[in-house]
């Protein structure tokens, strides 16, 4: 049982980032079925710029600490991965350091799954939604909240440029227990 | 001047110098305003793919011919009210549809078009009556689900049919002796009356056999050649459109059955515009064949009245190219048959008697034309039988019979692109994706220019997985047409194996750009935006194609897939059967219908269907896993497990069966073999979230072991 050495990689450090997004096959991209909120906006740079697949476009907060981005879903989705595009060397002050993210059945059960802090990132970082668990690959969970708890330089205020969360993909068959592996069983599987 | 200019015309269009030929028609209109100089004009703008123009110029014109030209530019222009209104007997002189077989098929496409499915397959069928040689309007029959048997409608009824309008053109043939040049006076009464000359409609449609391929004529055309000196060897690669029956029938070698291409398709766009300038150059220019008209890929035309300009014959040796003599002979048939005509008033039936009197006068002259025109027509409808019942099955999804009848093809039949297109699809129904992936490439390799098929063949490559093969030839099929909607598929099809549903379905919304009545890129968009879980607007891709083409089986299926999505499964379970009401024999349907079945719970229905999907398909290994499934469900763990048991032999690498296995073992509490099962499912490779579950599952086996056995922690 070594907690400690847990504990330390739980508050890992993510360096760097990738300018390119490299996404595995079998997840995709599950924001489009939640509502996304925020704590609060500078007008003009709302919660739309989150989603819009533009990296020049960010999300600016105007309040206190710790800004929040709400991700809410109509049914338990299963999740693996939050990817965030940030980049300390056109934000500066503005760019995230510590997040949290939290999960839960709504905003009064959150609890917090994982906290990262991040070192000069410079694009996109993937955060694994993953226990330690093998059996904890994905949290399946209502609400995904993303808490930035304090920016580079303490910069008050940050900024977002974009945010994508990834899921497995659903089997193809509805209904079924378990999706097909070999040729023969996807060929006839469906039609098209 | 009037001819000569009419003349130019003429031999412009053959040469598909379309501007020159509005122009110099232009001049000709304005100096001599008749009906034929107007239709001529009309011809030329629709082979300039300028159907407005066409339809302008012909608004109000009542002479058969006009009325055939207008509605066809109604069409074109989908103007669809008109386009009956215009194709429909009125009260005035015109008893039937003017143009013969080709208006009576242009009308069924109008009431397809409409949706107004009865009156389109009467029509159809009329049009086939009429000419047996309509082969498209055998094929929307087939479509429609209406069509008959081949063998009835190319059969004896077809054979005297043709044999009447083809022994009536070689009689008016070798009785036709001099020219005239036919005064204006004669323009008139030609003009009615030779629409309704019988032959006329006959003959038109097997010029539309010509293979869009471009079919050499080889010179073994001389068995006319001795009778009536008709030198049938046109120059070049020119199938004339001059040539009547006869001619056509004596080439039924190199036939290709790639008839389909030469008319209106409900899948191409392509076809419509071929079919386009076929028809146009048809009406008007049928007489004026002095010059054999190069009927390459889209020239071939409908020649409804052959007669109409041989008022302008100018029967001198300086034509530019082809055979002078053959179309001084065809005039004089021309010529012959519209005096004919004349004489003997407006029906049909009294040209026949006519004829029919003349070839008593003359049987012995005749006689071995008749032989070899009939040996030759027979032969030809035992083709068309052939393949007729071939694309019939298809339709039916009676694959396995569509399959032998094609087999029953002379090889070189057979090897064409068309008939391999076919044979491929039908391999694709039966979901014998390898087989249907060895005639397409060859189909491929051998035709590359040819799109027709194209689509399914992609989307095998798509089934088979073959990324590479897929986007190579997404490539091929861009590069050879860009406008071609089929291609667009074939690319949507690549971006969709690469689970990139976005691009893919921009490249499918670009096929139908192409082409709105292309079924398929409708069921495949659907396919794109219910992989993006974007169900309304699946659904409303679904219906569209429905709309187009009820019987597109595909589309219902995705509808009951959608739904079932959606957890509505009464109305998957309803859309499935509706699907499997058209192709009886998908397994694949079978095994959806009764996991519909199974989650409205009505089980034994459910496990009927599956044993149903067994027996239609033996090499389906899914109907056994899904009753397992049911089976399991149910609580019937010893059934369920001998099926999977069962079905281990078949496929031992299928990580799902074992881990099923390993859930029932569970629930047997035979611990041991399920911890074996979830093993080996493990290990097979299974996708994360299930092996996620495979992990969980193995987990709290584990928990009754270790209680039992004293293992360390």
């Amino acid at each position: 049982m070594a907690t400690e050495s847990s504990e330390s990689e739980e508050e890992g450090k993510i360096r760097g980032g990738n300018d390119k997004l490299d996404i595995d096959d079998d997840l995709r991209e599950m924001g489009k079925n939640a509502a996304w909120s925020v704590s609060s906006c500078k007008p003009g740079n709302g919660v739309g710029t989150l989603r819009d697949d533009n990296i020049e476009t960010y999300w600016q907060s105007d309040g206190l600490q710790p800004h929040l981005i709400n991700i809410q879903f109509q049914k338990k989705v299963k999740l693996q991965l939050v990817v965030l595009y940030v980049d300390f060397k056109l934000d500066e002050s503005y760019t995230p350091s510590k997040i949290s993210i939290r999960a839960g059945d709504g905003f009064h059960n959150l609890k917090e799954i994982k906290s990262v802090e991040l070192v000069k990132p410079t694009g996109w970082v993937c955060l694994s939604l993953s226990g330690t668990d093998p059996r904890e690959t994905f949290v399946n969970t209502f609400m995904l909240q993303i808490a930035i708890l304090s920016n580079h330089l303490n910069g008050r205020d940050t900024h977002i440029r974009q945010i994508k969360v990834y899921g497995p993909r659903p089997n193809p068959i509805p209904r079924q227990p378990f999706q097909f592996t070999s040729m023969e069983f996807l060929t006839y599987s469906t039609l098209r | 001047m009037e001819n000569l200019l009419a003349n130019c015309v003429e031999r412009n269009l053959s040469q598909f110098m379309f501007t020159n030929a509005i122009f110099f028609c232009e001049r000709l209109l304005a100096e001599f305003p008749t009906e034929v100089n107007l239709q001529l004009l009309a011809r030329c703008y629709l082979s300039n793919s300028q159907a407005y123009s066409a339809y302008y110029i012909l608004k109000g014109s009542k002479t058969p011919q006009s009325r055939y030209l207008f509605a066809f530019s109604c069409f074109k222009l989908d103007l669809l009210g008109e386009a009956e209104a215009a194709l429909l007997p009125g009260e005035d002189y015109v008893e039937e549809v003017p143009g013969g077989a080709a208006g009576h098929y242009l009308l069924g496409l109008v009431y397809r078009y409409a949706g107004r499915k009865n009156s389109s397959i009467e029509q159809f069928r009329m049009a086939l009556s009429v000419d047996p040689f309509c082969w498209e309007a055998y094929r929307e029959l087939c479509s429609l689900g209406a069509a008959e048997e081949a063998s009835t409608v190319f059969g004896n009824v077809a054979l005297q049919r043709l044999q009447e309008t083809c022994v009536t053109q070689s009689k008016n043939f070798s009785e036709g002796a001099n020219t005239d040049r036919l005064t204006d006076s004669d323009k008139a009464s030609k003009d009615t009356g030779l629409w309704r000359t019988e032959h006329v409609p006959g003959e038109n449609q097997q010029d539309l056999k010509i293979r869009q391929l471009g079919a050499d004529i080889p010179p073994d055309t001389d068995r006319q050649l001795s009778t009536n000196g008709w030198d049938l060897n046109t120059p070049s690669p020119v199938i004339s459109q001059v040539l009547d029956a006869p001619p056509p029938l004596l080439h039924k070698n190199r036939f290709r059955p790639a008839v389909e291409g030469s008319l209106m398709s409900v899948h191409g766009g392509r076809g419509i515009k071929f079919s386009e300038e076929m028809s146009a150059e048809a009406p008007e220019g049928s007489g004026r064949r002095r010059s054999a008209r190069i009927a390459a890929r889209k020239k071939i035309p409908m020649s409804q009245s052959f007669g109409k300009d041989s008022h302008r014959l100018q029967l001198s040796p300086s034509e530019s190219n082809c055979v002078p003599s053959l179309s001084s002979m065809i005039e004089k048939c021309r010529i012959q048959s519209s005096k004919e005509a004349t004489t003997s008033g407006q029906s049909i039936s009294d040209i026949g008697s006519s004829v029919d009197d003349e070839e008593n006068k003359n049987p012995s002259e005749s006689s071995p034309d008749r032989s070899t025109l009939i040996s030759g027509i027979s032969e030809v409808l035992s083709l068309l039988k052939i393949l007729g019942d071939g694309h019939r099955h298809l339709l039916m999804y009676n694959c396995q019979e569509a399959l032998l009848v094609f087999q029953k093809l002379s090889l070189k039949q057979y090897n064409t692109q068309w008939v391999l297109s076919q044979v491929g699809k039908a391999y694709f129904e039966l979901q014998d994706y390898f087989n249907a992936d060895s005639v397409f490439t060859l189909a491929h390799q051998k035709y590359s220019y040819a799109l027709e098929g194209m689509d399914t063949y992609s989307t095998v490559l798509y089934h088979l997985k073959e990324e590479m093969r897929l986007g190579y030839l997404a490539q091929e099929l861009i590069s050879v047409d860009r406008q071609s909607p089929e291609s667009w598929c074939a690319v949507g099809n690549c971006y969709s194996l690469r689970k990139d549903h976005d691009s893919a379905l921009k490249m499918f919304q670009r096929a139908i750009q192409l082409n709105e009545r292309f079924t398929y890129a409708h069921t495949l968009c659907g396919h794109e935006f219910a992989a993006l879980e974007e169900y309304e607007d699946a659904e409303r891709c679904y219906r569209r194609a429905l709309s187009i083409d009820t019987r597109h089986y595909n589309a219902w299926y995705g509808l009951g897939m959608t739904y079932l999505h959606q957890e509505k499964f009464e109305f998957a379970q309803h859309q499935f059967q509706l699907a499997l009401k058209i192709n009886p024999r998908s397994s694949v349907i079978m095994c959806y219908n009764g996991i519909a079945l199974h989650e409205s719970k009505r089980n034994d229905e459910a496990l009927k269907m599956m044993e149903k999907a067994k027996l239609t398909d033996a090499k389906n290994p899914l109907p056994k896993y899904y009753k397992a499934n049911i089976l399991a469900s149910l609580g019937d763990y010893h059934n369920a497990q001998k099926e999977l048991e069962e079905l281990k032999e078949c496929a031992p690498q299928e990580s799902s069966v074992h881990a099923l296995l390993g859930k029932i073992y569970n629930q047997l509490e035979l611990y041991d073999k399920a911890v074996l099962h979830f093993g080996i499912a493990l290990d097979l490779n299974p996708s994360p979230s299930d092996a996620v579950k495979i992990k969980t599952y193995m987990g709290r086996l584990i928990v009754p072991n270790e209680l039992e056995t004293d293992e360390n922690l």
